[in-house]
């Protein structure tokens, strides 16, 4: 946490008690001063966030499950393929696949079955792991990056700089995106280079770059709100008295206190990424075929559901518990962080 | 029915050639004998139609391209001066006579074809009169004119003065003479054994000018307008105000996007037609959309429709084939098409044919047809043409036939030995070899063919990069795209003739910079290239054209044989293709219907002889 955060919080140290309920009531340093005289040992902004966070265990969870899917995405692929000795790619259409071509279901040697094409479905669920993870992080960066960016700058400097950049948002939020994402994954999809002379390559690239154009105006709004309400503030004031320039205030004033936000906005923009991609390939728009993703592999399944219950199953359980894990961390860092949100 | 005294004469150039083959086609097709009496009569036959219409140019005639059209048109609505019998087999691919008296046989070296037309034959309401050779002539011009969107006006520049006439340059078709109001000449640029077939299209029936000329100049427009020749009409056609083009309103019974509605015209005169070629059991017809797939073959099975223009996916094909009480309802026919991997003969590594051989030799074929739902949906493909097309003439030619069609890669490498990319185990080393572009579709089923394709050609070490389009073709048919391999295409017969496959897809000549179906790029030549936006090797591509000049001219047995020797050449020679399937057309039927059969020539269901519970 930066050294200027929680400054525009509420007066006085907030501390956090559990009630009857079990949810957190807010209390006072002034409310634990009544009575017997207690040492209160001061606690840092940080020391303050983890031991907030570290009672939420829901969030804690939604963290570890996140880390095993890290660790997921980086060697589940390769462990899977080596313990089953399977390609993510390789078809096996004469023993997982019926006359008709309809695959087969789990057994010893294809723990998950099948997918459609007679390939191995938990190689490329593991594999699918890595790249939706990937669409979801990387694309979520990105959108809350340059959505900060723009919120902040729009908020901050106001006038024709908020016009320009809040109106530039608002344009791109009334964008029916899935037309448009359509259109720019056909026409960038079409030729090895791709388009924009080789700058736009087809496949994840293209993927996570469709999913940041749409995604960014959520956090610049958000952002710029914040900084509207922010740059009133007193210690705002007092760094412009004391003669720091727009960057030093918008980088060591502004931006420190909004890291609750950005982290909060980040984590819910992680599984609408993943669901997004997913969206994009039941569309026939993802990541190339060759490549494994939960969305690519949901939506291949999607005419045969009512036949092959596993393609289903497996792929939707890890999209389910992901974007569940990035939603249950999300809630538990904004709690910590904001201090002035109740549950 | 009345007797006709010239369909002994039915036999024309190319039927006398087939007529063998239509006595082995009654043995042995598939289709469904049926009652054919009075008791067949009435009845509604519904049939729905996967996600939209989709027709080509708005069920326009002069335009339209799609397969259920042409079946629509020919087996209910519209009369051509030659016609099909609409039944399964060889013997539906034989002309016979419709409007006409006979299929002529050709005078003039080849050049002339005289047809006179039955009498008797009137419009459907509110046209209402006798249908005349005048009719014929302006369906032709109108398709000439390049302002009403003809798609297929290539098969008719045969016609001599056509093209000029087309080009503005001149008044009339110089090469369509109607001496009385029931005889029509066509003359012709050079010899074509084909040309009654050609008749056979949409486009070439008869439009009544009084209301087409209302629609001059707006492709897909008289689709709403559609005056019947045939059995059946759009319902509420008796309503149409034809005074004027402003009082005109769209037919009632087809409202452009859902259904279409057909009923039985008041004016067909079943004595001017043959019942092996139409019995028009059922009393009307309606096509209806569905974007639900799955609901149209619950609906199917249910009774609340007759029959589907839909894909049937594996699952379907095995829940109809398991059930024994359901098997009796599924039914496959030979389509007389093709399903391949096209290689551009211009781009690295496919403009070396040892290249392309070694791909058809190690294609895993049993594997692609799975991913359709295996041997029911079609049967291995060994070279380009189906044999049926053929007449069997190459029954037995399987230059790369491998144990179980499952590629072999011994051969392919072998084969790959002697291509300038491959080292001397016969698994290609150069950069040209790795992440070549192919082109796919979004469609589910060809995502399925693309991991066998990767994993078979990684064994001679061709390696991709996949670009999946929402709807590939317009890609490959642009050359400038320089597209090197494609799993896309699959191509069916216009009519049973060979040089619908030929033509269209290896005559160099045909190449064109939009459009172009001849994907392999066939017989081009260096001084295209510009042209044609290629980058690629475009010297000493290999050619049929002269091959194919010669077949075009012939007719009958001499004319198949020389197809036949065609695809012995592209086969093996060229080996544009890996061809591993020929389709069969697999149709889900309800259990309301009585009679059921397949149309061979237009390769769905032969509605003209379908009969249902009334």
């Amino acid at each position: 946490m930066g050294r200027s955060s929680f400054r525009s919080g509420t007066s006085g140290r907030c501390l956090y008690s559990r009630d009857d309920r079990g949810s957190r009531a807010r209390v006072t340093t002034a409310d634990v001063a009544v009575g017997p005289a207690v040492a209160v040992a001061g606690r840092s902004p940080r020391q303050l966030f983890w031991m907030r966070f570290k009672q939420d265990r829901a969030a804690i969870a939604g963290g570890v499950v996140i880390l095993l899917l890290i660790f997921l995405a980086i060697f589940g692929g390769p462990l899977a393929e080596r313990i089953t000795g399977h390609q993510q790619n390789e078809p096996f259409p004469e023993t997982m696949l019926d006359e008709f071509g309809l695959p087969f279901g789990p057994s010893s040697e294809f723990w998950f079955g099948a997918d459609a094409a007679g390939r191995d479905l938990f190689v490329r669920t593991m594999y699918g792991a890595r790249t939706s993870l990937l669409v979801g992080i990387v694309a979520a960066g990105l959108a809350v990056t340059i959505g900060t960016i723009i919120g902040l700058l729009a908020g901050y400097f106001g006038r024709l700089t908020d016009m320009l950049l809040s109106r530039g948002a608002d344009v791109m939020l009334a964008v029916p995106y899935f037309l448009i994402s359509i259109g720019i994954v056909a026409a960038c999809s079409t030729t090895k280079e791709g388009c924009l002379g080789g700058l736009v390559q087809p496949g994840l690239t293209l993927v996570i770059l469709v999913i940041v154009l749409f995604s960014w105006p959520y956090t610049a709004r958000v952002i710029r709100g914040n900084t509207l309400s922010l740059r009133e503030k007193e210690f705002v004031e007092a760094s412009r008295s004391l003669g720091a320039g727009s960057t030093r205030i918008i980088a060591g004033d502004l931006l420190p206190n909004l890291v609750a936000p950005i982290v909060v906005l980040a984590t819910l923009l992680v599984p609408q990424s993943i669901l997004f991609e997913a969206a994009l390939s039941y569309l026939g728009l993802g990541v190339p075929p060759d490549q494994a993703s939960w969305g690519q592999i949901l939506a291949d399944a999607s005419g045969l559901y009512d036949v092959a219950w596993w393609l289903m199953v497996f792929p939707g359980a890890f999209l389910v518990v992901t974007t569940l894990a990035f939603n249950l961390l999300g809630d538990g860092l904004r709690d910590a962080l904001d201090v002035r949100t109740d549950r | 029915m009345g007797v006709q005294p010239v369909r002994r004469r039915v036999a024309g150039a190319i039927a006398a050639v087939l007529g063998a083959a239509a006595l082995t086609a009654a043995l042995v097709s598939g289709a469904s004998a049926g009652p054919s009496d009075q008791s067949a009569r009435g009845g509604t036959y519904r049939v729905g139609w996967e996600s939209s219409f989709g027709w080509t140019n708005s069920f326009d005639p002069t335009g339209e391209y799609l397969a259920n059209g042409f079946v629509i048109y020919q087996n209910l609505m519209l009369r051509t001066l030659v016609q099909f019998n609409h039944v399964a087999g060889p013997a539906g691919n034989i002309p016979v006579p419709d409007l006409a008296t006979s299929v002529p046989k050709p005078t003039n070296g080849g050049k002339r074809y005289t047809f006179t037309l039955k009498n008797g034959v009137r419009w459907g309401p509110p046209v209402n009169r006798e249908l005349t050779s005048q009719d014929v002539k302006y369906a032709i011009e109108r398709l000439a004119r390049p302002k009403n969107g003809a798609q297929y006006g290539f098969y008719f520049n045969i016609i001599k003065g056509l093209q000029a006439y087309g080009d503005g340059k001149a008044k009339s078709i110089s090469g369509i003479k109607t001496p009385t109001s029931k005889k029509i000449i066509f003359d012709l640029t050079a010899p074509a054994g084909d040309f009654p077939m050609r008749l056979t299209m949409g486009a070439a029936a008869p439009i009544p000018q009084e209301v087409a000329k209302c629609f001059e100049g707006k492709p897909g427009a008289y689709g709403r307008y559609v005056i019947a020749s045939g059995p059946y009409m759009i319902e509420g056609s008796e309503d149409l105000d034809i005074s004027s083009c402003g009082a005109m309103k769209p037919i009632s019974g087809y409202d452009g996007q859902t259904k279409l509605t057909l009923v039985r015209n008041p004016n067909y005169r079943a004595s001017t037609d043959s019942r092996k070629a139409r019995e028009n059991n059922p009393d009307s017809f309606e096509f209806i959309v569905n974007t639900n797939l799955d609901d149209i073959y619950d609906k199917v099975g249910a009774g609340e429709l007759e029959d589907e223009f839909a894909t049937a996916s594996p699952k379907v094909f095995a829940e109809y084939s398991r059930d024994a009480s359901k098997r009796k309802y599924l039914k496959s026919n030979s389509a007389d098409g093709t399903y391949y991997l096209t290689m551009n003969l211009t781009q690295p590594p496919f403009d070396d044919v040892h290249v392309r051989r070694a791909m058809n030799w190690v294609m895993d074929k049993q594997a692609l047809r799975k991913a359709w739902g295996g041997p029911i949906a079609g049967e291995i493909a060994q070279h380009i043409l189906p044999n049926p097309m053929l007449l069997g003439k190459l029954n037995g030619f399987q230059p790369f036939k491998t144990p179980g069609d499952k590629g072999s890669v011994a051969k392919a490498r072998a084969e790959m030995k002697q291509s300038k990319y491959a080292n001397s185990n016969g698994v290609c080393k150069a950069k040209e070899c790795k992440g070549v572009l192919l082109i796919s579709d979004v469609r589910a089923v060809d995502k399925l063919t693309l991991p066998v394709i990767q994993a078979a050609a990684a064994k001679i070490g061709i390696t991709f990069t996949v670009r999946t389009v929402n709807g590939a073709y317009p890609v490959l048919q642009t050359t400038s795209k320089n597209v090197p391999i494609s799993n896309r295409p699959r191509w069916f017969k216009d009519y049973a003739d060979p040089s619908t496959f030929i033509d269209p897809l290896f005559f160099g000549g045909n190449i064109i910079p939009t459009g172009n179906t001849n994907y392999a790029l066939v017989g081009v030549k260096a001084s295209q290239a510009k042209a044609l936006g290629l980058t690629g090797n475009v010297n000493n591509v290999p050619s049929i054209d002269g091959l194919a000049d010669e077949c075009r001219a012939k007719t009958g047995n001499a004319r198949v044989t020389c197809y036949a020797a065609i695809d012995r050449v592209l086969t093996t020679q060229v080996a544009p293709w890996v061809p591993y399937m020929w389709a069969y057309t697999v149709n889900i039927i309800g259990p309301n219907v009585t009679k059921w059969t397949f149309d061979q020539a237009a390769g769905l269901t032969g509605l003209a002889h379908v009969a249902v519970k009334g």
